[in-house]
């Protein structure tokens, strides 16, 4: 209600701004094509959830099978206790570590991006140089292992995302192109410290740049996997849902492919079928779009109010 | 000067990072001497002399939800008979290989590991150092292995004459099929009492294919399908380095300059075309052909009454025709082992534990089937029957746990099979190269290369996607610039001293 | 530099200073402490028994042993102009197509519309390479696939995609660039949400079109932006998206000479080897060569435009 009396207001405002309806209809056309073409993928995966495991054996996938069927998802709902812990895990990775990101970058970004602050170009390369150089997954896992003692806790699943020299750039960016230095030194004319010049002015000016980084973070935490695959193995722990799909996909592609050396060991069988794998991609998936829109109303919306937040 | 400090900081770094190398090397030799004491003179471990330990285990498959509980039950043996306490983690199938390597290579001090000829590689990771000599450990403390084990399968897995891993007793020797759904057999009346080669099968795909709808695939064959060729490969089936079964020379050769391949590759080329493999066979990276039930005949390791367990997953009837003789490669003794990590701070009691596994029936059977009356019932020896909680809670991949020989049988499976495993193995013909490994260190560049050139041609060529009289020149031309003639030179060289040694 | 006057330094940016804590502990401990294994890129590594450090310092030294079969194969070649060819095409395509889709987004006049599109692109960012591909399958497919049905409904010869090298140039870059161009223009969305209204007021005033609005105030308030992330995607042009040239063209050997990057030769060399030396060999050179061209491309922007670069 609020937000739609508010675009009403800006529309009558900003009408002699708006593009020609000619142009709007043909951008309206384009864009939704387009939007069209990604969207149709994941109904396609939910069609392939939603179809019955013989007729996708004999049939193939097809946009529209001859028998649908709700199966796949009666199966994890059945056995779904653990899918359910699992989607916690990954909830609380996701949250806690979008979190720890936003600090350190939202900081170290704001440092750099200083004119006045003397170390900038030396902090600036010692965290782009992190972009390029890694020493590989093994010392990692020794630094995370043997010296931190991390494995199998959540932190260990956190942590080696926390950072990244790509968000602090793009932050800095935001921070240099958006906040401009006069803001600052006014602030500090009327006696404000840098921490507090930080969080009182500059965060509250930045937020769809803070809203990007944000939304990074919590795509990078939600697909990840890799980490659980290395830190995160102990039977009584449940990993991420990412970890358990990717599991998946990976054991699918190693059975078919060494097939011949389990002998008559039928490793398939404890398998879940495609179509229940596909019902997992779209159980996976559905959250984190459902909560996009959470962070889209910093680009979007905030186009149409101007920098005021929505 | 922004520079100068750049690099200062570089240095601590590097001088920090050095310093905690420093701590991360903690060396520890273990105490050999309270195990040597426990054995007594009659084979038997005296439990009292023996500390408690615990050993760490790493084996393939799923996580099952009953293990803990299972382990409970396996450590109170374990604990009574060589006072030891196992932690086993099962790593799940796709993951097995890649979470090894960085175990292995960041010096985690786990005990015992599964590998194999396909998982966690057995041969890499021994030239590397992965993994700890047993040759003195099992004359001292895994006696019963050697009694139990046919002696080949150590001989088989020996790098340099050096054992790195126990086998599990299952079958020695490899031994390709053509599967046949017996449906179509008995439609059709064939006969398949003279098939044996590739070319064999052209009647009866024929027949098919005349009478049978589209959407039966005659050869039911997905990308990695080969032809079965009369060669020992130095490097798998996919690398066409090879040396003839019945060789003469002792020399190996480039397979794809051999007539039988040439032969092998027209037939292939003409199925293709006449339409009796699948015409997207070049990028089909596994078949659902056992699913469906749509096919006729497709290709298969076996081992004995392995039909009754194919037909029984399957639904329906299936049956075999052997392509050759069993035949006992150097990789087909590495297809299943149970290595002690070289980091193991506890070599001994881990070798001890592989013995009591390889010949003690009740040890045996919990790991793999877990506690009777809760996972199986016991019908008649040896006879078990599955409950739910298998099914659902522990479903072990019994091949990857050494011994088979001991393990129970469910019923429908024939009394004699671990005896009729035993004959197939003592009937196979060993291999020219059996007992050879081949360490590629010194040429792994060309055995990267060569690697990317196969996975380009082979397919392709092998299912007859392409036209051979075109793209087997192309392909041999190929090889020849990665280098195989190198490897080929490499491996000759070391086989040549191999073979020097065994006299 | 004299000790006092460094002090004096560090106390006068002792604020900003305290803000990079956090981060720099993070880098050091997780990004500059692991970048010691690099120096296994010249080992033959073999492991012994005290433990890592002690596998790592008691290796042979190799030379640049490791590095060869990225160099002195057949495929070299090969791999290295796939790698560039397809980088530059997915960096350039995707820098304008992103911007412009940013752009189009923020004008349409149905927000609530923009909203809506904007969430549907970047559903292919959760789908993974391996559902992508099955995805094309159905497109692709020799025998059932919706192309060749649209082929021979109007009386043409079907194409057997799977084998035919000359087509996927397109695919892939068509597919790389609709996957990812969703999830690249919420960052330029987000900095024109971040642009000062107050300009386009002015503007407007003076009386400018849209596309002059476009022009001078967008395009250059998103030109630090654009110029950044340019070349930060620069210093990873020896980089792929691994599954966009394994999973999509479904491994298919007749497409190698048109798909094999350097990413998946080394996949593909070292997977039965394992070798760690070899592995990090190419990491190594990936990223140098990135480094050598970040600063080329950063000394560059540098000499144009001081403000931009990124140091």
């Amino acid at each position: 209600m609020i937000s739609n009396s508010a675009q009403l207001d800006v529309k009558k405002q900003r009408d002699f701004n708006e593009i020609t309806p000619g142009w709007n209809v043909l951008f309206n056309i384009l864009i939704g094509l387009f939007s069209f073409s990604c969207v149709f993928p994941f109904l396609f995966v939910i069609i392939i959830s939603l179809t019955d495991e013989q007729t996708l054996a004999l049939e193939g996938f097809s946009l529209w099978p001859s028998k649908f069927s709700t199966e796949a998802y009666s199966y994890i709902f059945q056995t779904g206790h653990e899918l359910l812990v699992s989607f916690g895990v990954t909830l609380l990775v996701t949250i806690m570590g979008t979190l720890i990101t936003l600090i350190l970058v939202t900081t170290y970004a704001y440092a750099v991006s200083r004119k006045s602050f003397e170390f900038r170009g030396f902090f600036s390369f010692l965290a782009f140089f992190t972009m390029l150089f890694s020493g590989g997954m093994v010392p990692g896992y020794i630094v995370m292992t043997q010296f931190l003692h991390l494995q199998n806790t959540i932190w260990s699943l956190i942590f080696p995302l926390s950072l990244s020299a790509f968000s602090i750039i793009v932050m800095r960016t935001f921070f240099q192109t958006t906040v401009p230095d006069e803001i600052i030194e006014s602030a500090k004319i009327d006696g404000a410290g840098e921490l507090k010049t930080f969080i009182r002015i500059v965060l509250p000016v930045s937020l769809p740049g803070i809203a990007t980084i944000g939304l990074f973070a919590c795509l990078a935490y939600w697909n990840d996997w890799f980490n659980a695959l290395l830190y995160y193995n102990k039977p009584e722990l449940t990993p991420p849902l990412q970890f358990l799909l990717m599991k998946i996909e990976k054991n699918m592609d190693f059975l078919i492919k060494n097939a011949q050396n389990l002998g008559t060991f039928n490793a398939a069988a404890g398998l879940p079928t495609e179509t229940v794998r596909m019902a997992m991609v779209v159980l996976a998936t559905l959250p984190i779009v459902l909560a996009y829109p959470f962070f889209q109303r910093y680009f979007v919306q905030g186009l149409t109010v101007g920098s005021v937040k929505g | 000067m922004k520079k100068k400090s750049f690099f200062m900081a570089l240095a601590l770094i590097l001088a920090l990072s050095a310093i905690l190398a420093g701590c991360g090397g903690n060396k520890k030799s273990s105490e050999p001497a309270k195990e040597e004491a426990a054995v007594q003179s009659d084979g038997t471990i005296d439990v009292s002399k023996l500390d408690p330990v615990t050993l760490k285990l790493y084996l393939i498959g799923p996580s099952q939800k009953d293990l803990p509980k299972v382990q409970e039950e396996i450590n109170k043996y374990v604990g009574e008979k060589i006072n030891a306490k196992l932690e086993i983690t099962m790593i799940d199938w796709g993951d097995y290989s890649q979470r090894m390597q960085v175990i292995t290579s960041s010096g985690e001090d786990y005990d015992i590991a599964f590998t194999s000829s396909w998982a966690f590689d057995y041969l890499p990771n021994a030239a590397k150092g992965a993994f700890m000599p047993l040759n003195d450990l099992i004359d001292q403390y895994g006696k019963g292995i050697k009694e139990v084990l046919d002696p080949r399968f150590l001989e088989g897995t020996k790098v340099n004459g050096v054992n790195y891993g126990i086998p599990a007793n299952k079958e020695l020797a490899q031994q390709f099929v053509w599967r046949f759904n017996k449906k179509y057999l008995d439609k059709y009346n064939l006969d398949i009492s003279n098939v044996t080669t590739l070319e064999d099968l052209e009647p009866l795909l024929k027949t098919i294919k005349e009478n049978e709808p589209a959407d039966i695939t005659p050869l039911a064959v997905p990308k990695n399908f080969k032809p079965y060729l009369p060669f020992d490969f130095v490097l798998g089936d996919e690398i066409p380095i090879g040396m003839y079964i019945d060789t003469k020379d002792n020399k190996y050769v480039n397979i794809l300059e051999s007539p039988e391949l040439k032969a092998a590759l027209q037939t292939m080329r003409k199925y293709y075309k006449a339409g009796y493999v699948r015409e997207d066979v070049a990028t089909l990276e596994g078949i659902d052909n056992m699913k469906t039930g749509k096919w006729l005949v497709d290709r298969e390791i076996t081992q004995p009454y392995a039909e009754l367990g194919w037909s029984r997953s399957a639904g329906y009837d299936i049956v075999t025709k052997p392509m050759h003789d069993p035949i006992i490669y150097t990789s087909s003794a590495a297809g299943s082992m149970l290595a002690i990590s070289s980091y193991s701070k506890n070599p001994e009691r881990a070798m001890m534990f592989l013995n009591l596994l390889n010949t003690d029936a009740y040890l045996r059977n919990l790991i793999q089937y877990g506690i009777e009356d809760v996972h199986y019932k016991k019908v008649e020896d040896p006879y078990i029957e599955d409950l739910p909680a298998m099914n659902e809670n522990y479903a072990m991949p019994g091949f990857a746990l050494g011994n088979m020989f001991l393990t129970y049988l469910h019923e429908g499976e024939p009394k004699d099979k671990w005896d009729a495993f035993e004959k197939f193995n003592s009937s196979a013909i060993v291999a020219p190269t059996f007992g050879f490994n081949f360490d590629t260190a010194p040429v792994k560049t060309e055995v990267a290369a060569v690697t990317n050139v196969a996975k380009e041609f082979i397919p392709a060529l092998y299912t007859g996607s392409v036209d051979p009289d075109e793209y087997l020149p192309k392909a041999l031309q190929k090889f020849k610039d990665a280098g195989i003639d190198k490897v080929i030179a490499e491996a000759q060289k070391q086989f040549d001293a191999w073979k020097a040694e065994q006299k | 530099m004299n000790v006092a006057a460094f002090w004096k330094k560090v106390i006068r940016n002792r604020a900003l200073l305290f803000m990079v804590i956090p981060g720099t502990v993070w880098f050091l401990i997780f990004a500059y402490l692991p970048m010691f294994g690099s120096i296994l890129a010249f080992k033959d590594f073999r492991i012994s028994r005290d433990g890592f450090f002690a596998s790592v310092f008691n290796s042979k030294w190799v030379g640049f042993k490791n590095f060869e079969y990225l160099f002195t194969t057949s495929d070299a070649y090969v791999i290295t102009r796939n790698t560039i060819l397809y980088n530059l095409a997915l960096i350039f395509l995707g820098l304008v197509i992103s911007v412009g889709l940013a752009i189009i987004l923020s004008e349409l006049v149905n927000k609530r519309m923009a909203k809506v599109y904007q969430t549907g692109m970047f559903l292919p960012h959760f789908l993974s390479w391996v559902i992508i591909s099955y995805f094309a399958f159905t497109f692709l497919s020799m025998d059932k696939g919706t192309l060749n049905q649209i082929i021979t409904f109007f009386g043409g010869e079907r194409i057997s995609w799977y084998s035919e090298p000359k087509y996927w140039p397109f695919i892939i870059v068509f597919v790389g660039i609709w996957k990812s161009v969703g999830y690249n223009s919420v960052i330029y969305l987000a900095a024109i949400t971040g642009i000062d209204k107050s300009y386009y007021e002015a503007a407007v005033i003076d009386g400018a079109t849209k596309w002059k609005q476009i022009r001078y105030i967008t395009v250059p308030l998103l030109k630090p932006l654009m110029i950044i992330l340019t070349i930060l995607a620069i210093g990873g042009i020896f980089r792929s998206d691994f599954g966009l040239f394994y999973q999509l063209p479904k491994d298919a050997g007749a497409l190698y000479p048109v798909t094999n990057v350097i990413d998946t030769f080394v996949y593909r060399g070292l997977i039965n080897m394992g070798d760690i030396g070899m592995s990090t060999a190419a990491g190594l050179y990936q990223s140098l060569v990135g480094l050598v061209l970040i600063l080329v491309a950063n000394a560059i922007v540098r000499k144009i435009e001081k403000d931009h670069a990124i140091f």
